[in-house]
């Protein structure tokens, strides 16, 4: 198996970018998420991939196999790539049963019918379908209908595995143990597979690595720890998991920590700063990281509560104090609406713009 | 594996999209270039000296009685849709909408006329309601007085408009019962009476179909020709179809081909407008479609005690215009002369029937009839899904040209597609081969009836998810593979219908054959008009009765046996 290679691929509708300019090098193997809000361009540079939407400019590649070069007007199309996609509907055909569905593949790759029958018991066991071989689709649950759309896309050894949204279907609990199992599946069959959702959880939990995406380009490329950690931006940040932005101005640097200081006047250190930033600033903090302390000191803000949530295994408030507002997560119920609040010097991460300026 | 994937140089699906994109274009051109030349040649087509001129305009315009004909169409044609639309529309609302007695069967009656031609039609009117019609003389006989005259504008309006009503009818009724239910819900909720609300947020909801309907019955009586030939002709009240008819074709020495030309071509002019403003009159009717989601049918409206009043005028004009009609033309059919004066059992006689059934011509047509329907339903069902895939799914670059070009036959009257094929083959070398024969006929049937197959298959069309065809390309299917094994067993409820459709199409239609037809091609409509023009009433009727027949026949076997829908 070879590399998956995207380089400067713009896809354009009219006027508008819907991919812009995105380069991308998916190794052999890897499990990679394309998350974003709905209208970021990830589900369209999946279907350009697949050769089922035709990119303006830019490669797609794998290893040196060519499937779209807009310079050299090649444009291989879906048919021929070889590529497995499952959709979010599963798109399983209504009028053939599980068994035909996923022979249709394999008859158009001209496999002799024994080989046929012993490729499809394989794929079905391995999603463990094989009882349900003769149904229809009609006759399967949602999440019955993922796993033959699953085996479908991979019966024929596709060179990439492409899946879009193929868990938003399914109710709450199933999707938690699908997305396990689909992981554990890609794993043992050492696949390379791009995955698109919106589900941020999702994304942390089966990726290698995910591509955060928003208005067409890729806002950050890394492990599920690096996203979450060390958000390259505010919209990342504001993205996975979610944040508290307040802004503040920067007023000095120290031996590694810098000093910050809000509109009203309050001083806060933060234990690290990113080099290029300077003069007015953005402050992220996540919830969870903020305490509730009794006594002033460093870093410890007052503010009142103004609403408080019970979401069952934590509480969450909304609170306002001099020029900013919060939401504090804290595990068990506050009595008092005045607070003081400690943000540890760690939590606090800076950016030069807020989320709403990308 | 990959390896049986690999096809380089041969794209089988660009060659069909190709070939489907040029055969569409030839077909629709086809019968249009040869008028256009005509209405500005000062000779025959066919004539090598014919010279370009701009002359058969001026003549037309000038021609005596030009104006009245064109008075007359507008008359006749506005006079119709108002007919059509208030009987059709009020009929919908009362169907569709309320506890009317009876309403399951009244509805099915009242399409009953879109499955036979005007012509029929226009008899069964004639033998009952005509100057010496059955109902005519009774009223007369009783009453001493002459209660109508259809032999006049007013009475061709009349029959016209309600014979074109179900169509206003089946497309209001689809907006009537398919609205939300909930719409309506919330006006009861804010304090509307059940009869308010239907007013007020049903009704409205019907104005696209009627805006639709309405332009549509317009282009229908402007093109109409049976009604205006058999009720016109006796007090030379001439329409623009009656005039091509008697010009192009009547005219005994030699037809005069600049101005049936030029006419022909102003006719195309203003139906391709008519065609064009219901497109922008249609525009932003969006707003009213409300359908999506769970859909639960409106409650029906209780009528309380106007039940059965409302009843028996449904009743009325159900039994006067459809039951009577159909019921005139069987018992002219069986009687040697209809007269209310003496009981029409003492003068049966299968006289009528024994010379259709015994002259080789008559039955001939009847045959012909049946084969045209068949086989060009068959293909036309062919030729009209494979557009339909290529114009909405499809990579192909030229699909909404296509679609386009494939749609434009609405604009196109069958006296003018009769009349553009007819040029065409005495024009394009090679195409006499099929002059005079059945393949011509089915031919320009076909090209008449592209946007009827393509309005039954594109909405089924897109009830198919496209993703179940990416599905099958992603798996490494080409276009055409995709077409044939996953969309084609998908769609074939609606292949059936539209098949079916285009059968009772093309064994009503007549206005087309009646320049195309020669003797050994003659069809059933165009033996009617022949009979008629000899004044031979009993074959004609005998003749409309065997087409009511077969069309019975084949409506009930196809909804039966082909599961095909027809007319809801």
């Amino acid at each position: 198996m070879a590399d998956l290679v995207l380089d400067r691929l713009t896809i354009a509708y009219g006027d508008v970018n819907a991919v812009d300019d995105i380069s991308l090098t998916v190794p052999s193997g890897e499990f990679l998420t394309l998350l974003g809000p709905s209208g970021c361009g990830k589900s369209t540079t999946l279907f350009a991939i697949s050769g089922l939407n035709e990119a303006t400019s830019g490669t797609i590649r794998i290893g040196d196999k060519v499937f779209f070069d807009g310079a050299k007007g090649i444009a291989v199309p879906p048919e021929a790539r070889n590529i497995g996609l499952v959709f979010q509907s599963y798109a399983l055909w209504p009028h053939k049963t599980v068994a035909q569905n996923l022979s249709f593949p394999l008859e158009l790759r001209k496999v002799g019918r024994a080989e046929r029958d012993s490729r499809i018991k394989e794929a079905l066991d391995l999603v463990e379908m094989g009882k349900y071989a003769e149904r229809y689709p009609f006759e399967l649950s949602g999440g019955q209908q993922q796993r033959v759309a699953l085996a479908r896309a991979l019966v024929y050894r596709p060179r990439l595995l492409l899946l879009d949204e193929p868990l938003s279907n399914l109710d709450a609990k199933l999707r938690e143990r699908a997305r396990i199992w689909l992981r554990e599946l890609q794993e043992r069959l050492n696949v390379t597979t791009i995955y698109v959702t919106h589900d941020q959880s999702e994304a942390l939990a089966v990726s290698d690595r995910i591509a955060v995406m928003s208005m067409g380009k890729i806002q950050q490329l890394g492990t599920p720890t690096d996203i979450y950690e060390r958000p390259a931006n505010a919209f990342v940040a504001d993205f996975i998991g979610s944040a508290n932005f307040i802004e503040a101005e920067l007023v000095g640097r120290s031996a590694g920590q810098a000093q910050l200081r809000l509109g009203d006047g309050t001083q806060l250190v933060a234990s690290s700063c990113p080099e290029a930033v300077s003069g007015k600033l953005v402050l992220a903090i996540r919830p969870e990281r903020i305490e509730l302390t009794d006594a002033p000191g460093a870093n410890v803000l007052g503010a009142r509560i103004t609403h408080s949530s019970y979401l069952g295994s934590v509480h969450e408030h909304e609170m306002a104090g001099q020029g900013f507002r919060l939401r504090v997560q804290t595990s068990r119920a506050v009595s008092s609406p005045e607070v003081l609040v400690r943000i540890p010097p760690e939590a606090i991460m800076i950016f030069q713009n807020g989320p709403e300026a990308l | 594996m990959d390896a049986a994937l690999e096809r380089t140089g041969f794209d089988r699906s660009r060659l069909i999209f190709w070939s489907v994109a040029a055969l569409t274009t030839l077909l629709v051109i086809g019968p249009i270039a040869p008028i256009a030349m005509q209405a500005f040649l000062n000779k025959p087509l066919y004539d090598a000296s014919a010279a370009l001129t701009a002359a058969n305009f001026g003549r037309l315009v000038t021609e005596a009685g030009i104006g009245e004909i064109a008075l007359n169409t507008v008359i006749f044609a506005v006079l119709s849709t108002i007919f059509a639309q208030v009987f059709g529309a009020l009929a919908a609302v009362v169907i569709g909408r309320t506890n009317l007695p009876g309403r399951g069967w009244l509805g099915e009656v009242l399409v009953w006329p879109l499955f036979v031609s005007h012509l029929v039609i226009a008899f069964g009117w004639l033998t009952m309601y005509g100057p010496s019609g059955y109902v005519t003389l009774a009223v007369r006989s009783w009453t001493g007085v002459t209660p109508w005259d259809l032999y006049s504008l007013s009475g061709m309006g009349v029959v016209a408009g309600l014979s074109q009503a179900p169509l206003a009818y089946l497309m209001c009724l689809g907006a009537v019962s398919k609205a939300d239910a909930q719409l309506e819900a919330a006006a009861r909720s804010v304090g509307a009476g059940p009869f308010r609300a239907l007013w007020s947020v049903t009704v409205p909801m019907m104005r696209p179909a009627l805006i639709y309907s309405t332009v549509l019955n317009f282009v229908v009586a402007i093109e109409m020709l049976s009604i205006p030939l058999l009720f016109g002709a006796p007090n030379k009240i001439e329409t623009i179809t009656s005039f091509l008819y008697d010009k192009g074709i009547n005219a005994a020495v030699q037809p005069d081909y600049g101005i049936v030309g030029a006419a022909a071509l102003i006719l195309l002019a203003i139906v391709a407008f008519l065609v064009w403003l219901q497109g922008r009159l249609m525009v932003g009717s969006n707003r009213f479609v409300t359908v999506r989601g769970k859909a639960s049918r409106p409650a029906l409206l209780d009528l309380g005690r106007w039940r059965w009043i409302v009843f028996a005028a449904v009743f009325a004009y159900v039994f006067f215009t459809i039951v009577l009609v159909f019921a005139g033309t069987l018992m002219r059919a069986s009687v040697s002369f209809l007269t209310p004066l003496v009981p029409f059992w003492t003068l049966l006689t299968t006289k009528n029937f024994d010379l259709i059934l015994q002259t080789p011509n008559y039955m001939r047509s009847i045959g012909n009839s049946v084969l045209i329907s068949l086989i060009g339903g068959v293909i036309g069902t062919v030729l009209v899904a494979i557009i339909t895939l290529v114009s909405r799914r499809s990579e192909f670059k030229g699909a909404r040209p296509l679609e386009y070009i494939a749609l434009f036959p609405r604009s196109l009257p069958g006296i003018i597609a009769g009349l553009g094929f007819f040029y065409a083959v005495i024009w394009v070398p090679g195409l006499d081969a099929i002059r005079g024969t059945i393949w011509i006929l089915i031919l320009a049937f076909m090209v008449r009836y592209i946007p009827v197959g393509f309005g039954t298959i594109a909405p089924a069309l897109a009830q198919i998810g496209d993703e179940l065809d990416r599905g099958a390309r992603i798996s490494g299917a080409d276009w055409w593979t995709t077409v044939t094994r996953i969309i084609a067993p998908l769609l074939k409820p609606a292949l059936f219908s539209t098949f079916a459709l285009l059968f009772i199409h093309f064994f009503k239609e007549y206005v087309t054959a009646v320049f195309l037809f020669q003797p050994g091609s003659e069809i059933i409509g165009t033996t009617m008009l022949q009979l008629w023009a000899q004044g031979d009433n009993g074959p004609v009727s005998a003749l409309a009765t065997i087409q009511v027949v077969i069309t019975a026949i084949f409506v009930l076997v196809a909804r039966r046996v082909l599961g095909a829908k027809i007319y809801g």
